[in-house]
């Protein structure tokens, strides 16, 4: 990867960063299109998406209510996906194992993307401060320019998180890969799917729904049946 | 004196707005500078460039809602805005309107959006990507965000069109009944993507599919462990950890 690539990857942080919270909220910073969206300006859009449909389901039910800031799975999914691929790239590896490491080590380091996205969120309290002394001094145009300027608190703190998790998780992942490798792959796709299968029992863990048990087996045990006798 | 009627363009360059609501989201007034924001473009055309101070301190403070309902509450605000400049009379003044709504309606959006449309929308995206589709993406982006954009523009015009009446209108769309449908649809997707993810790793270990059925258990236990407050995290490190055990065992 070339020093090009690396700022495309922070263009992509930054873009789906804001879109967690502060620019549009089209979705774009879930996993499942972060890190597709990353894999392809770097060249590997299928190392993206594998990446994406680990991280997809983890954090699915940790709603972004009122002053509640869930774990940057955006970041962890562009950050996995520069580490999979740098890295990769580096030590001449790809496949599932190296996506695997790569998201198991950003996992963790998304914590510093609550951290960063509270610092953002009180640098902005100061903003609102001016903004509404603009507005009650009748200077709409300041308010808008305050207002606008939050983006950048917001699109700093993606970047920050990003920029943290590849430059320790690349060191992480550089010095484990050799050590690890082998036992990846010999649990390569049972630990891919086991990953999965972890998000998908997050998520029904967070789901409200009176019959959620009994709707859940049913499905379950229905499409086991249609696919065994198939 | 004659209602002003704001202008199509206004809507427009609203709705666009809306797009930035949390653009400054702050912890002392949450969305208050970014619900001045969009409502700013009908307040211009109401008030003129010189917006009176009464007006810009009381839409100017605390304000909190769903983001996508945002556009409803200040659509409805501006009409009584108008509508109070005009003489008319109304139940209740723009702001008690704002102070009353916006909590119920966060409550709605959120178990809607965040809690229905979202898991659904992302489940059918990774159902399709789990047969190395790049289409999955795609998939979820325009599910999701079908019903998204609609309803943000749908509810500027309606909260604009039917002013108070508006919520009348969303109680008759069921929302709170529609977004526990969706949950219980991703409850069944979850199901679904369990048991092929189940059946593809018995096949890959040359198993008998019957197998498949020992994780049921195992995904309902760490479902319990979730709803119990267990971490992702932790959970994700008990699963990599006693894999690569047994991968190092036999």
């Amino acid at each position: 990867m070339v020093v090009g690539d690396y700022l495309l990857a922070g263009l992509v942080a930054m873009l789906t960063g804001l879109d967690r919270v502060a620019l549009v909220q089209i979705m774009i910073s879930r996993p499942l299109v972060a890190a597709p969206l990353t894999g392809w300006v770097l060249g590997s859009p299928l190392v993206g998406l594998e990446v994406g449909m680990l991280l997809e389901l983890l954090w699915l039910g940790r709603l972004p209510v009122g002053a509640a800031i869930p774990p940057d799975d955006t970041q962890v999914a562009v950050g996995a996906t520069v580490m999979a691929i740098s890295v990769g790239h580096m030590l001449n590896l790809s496949g599932m194992p190296m996506v695997i490491l790569s998201v198991l080590i950003a996992i963790p380091l998304g914590k510093f993307g609550q951290v960063f996205d509270r610092l953002a969120r009180h640098a902005n309290d100061r903003l609102a401060v001016s903004g509404q002394n603009a507005l009650l001094a009748g200077d709409t145009n300041g308010l808008e320019r305050y207002h606008l300027f939050g983006l950048v608190s917001f699109a700093l703190a993606s970047l920050a998180t990003a920029v943290v998790i590849v430059l320790v998780g690349s060191f992480v992942l550089y010095s484990v890969t050799p050590l690890l490798i082998g036992t990846l792959r010999e649990a390569g796709l049972s630990l891919q799917y086991s990953l999965i299968l972890v998000g998908a029992a997050s998520l029904l863990g967070t789901i409200n729904v009176n019959r959620s048990l009994s709707l859940f087996c049913a499905a379950f045990t229905g499409t086991m049946l249609v696919l065994w006798m198939r | 004196m004659k209602e002003i009627r704001l202008s199509w363009l206004t809507f427009l360059r609203m709705y666009l707005r809306s797009f930035l609501l949390q653009a400054s989201w702050n912890f002392e007034n949450l969305q208050n500078l970014g619900f001045f924001y969009l409502m700013l473009p009908g307040l211009r055309d109401i008030y003129g460039d010189e917006i009176p101070a009464d007006v810009c301190q009381r839409h100017g403070t605390y304000f909190n809602t769903h983001p996508y309902f945002a556009p409803l509450v200040a659509g409805t605000t501006l009409r009584l805005e108008s509508l109070s400049i005009a003489g008319a009379e109304s139940a209740v003044d723009a702001e008690t309107y704002k102070k009353m709504v916006m909590a119920p309606l966060a409550a709605m959006g959120d178990a809607l959006f965040w809690g229905g449309v979202r898991p659904l929308a992302a489940l059918v995206g990774l159902l399709i990507a789990s047969q190395g589709s790049l289409w999955a993406p795609l998939v979820f982006l325009v599910l999701f965000n079908l019903p998204h954009l609609l309803f943000r523009g749908t509810g500027l015009i309606l909260g604009y069109v039917q002013e108070l009446r508006a919520i009348e209108t969303i109680q008759k769309w069921h929302l709170p009944d529609l977004a526990i449908r969706l949950k219980e649809s991703t409850t069944v997707l979850i199901g679904v993507l369990c048991a092929y993810l189940s059946f593809k790793g018995c096949e890959h270990q040359d198993l008998s599919a019957v197998w498949g059925f020992v994780l049921l258990p195992i995904v309902l236990l760490f479902a319990w462990l979730a709803h119990k407050g267990v971490t992702s995290l932790f959970l994700v490190l008990l699963t990599t950890g006693s894999l690569l055990l047994l991968a190092l065992l036999f």
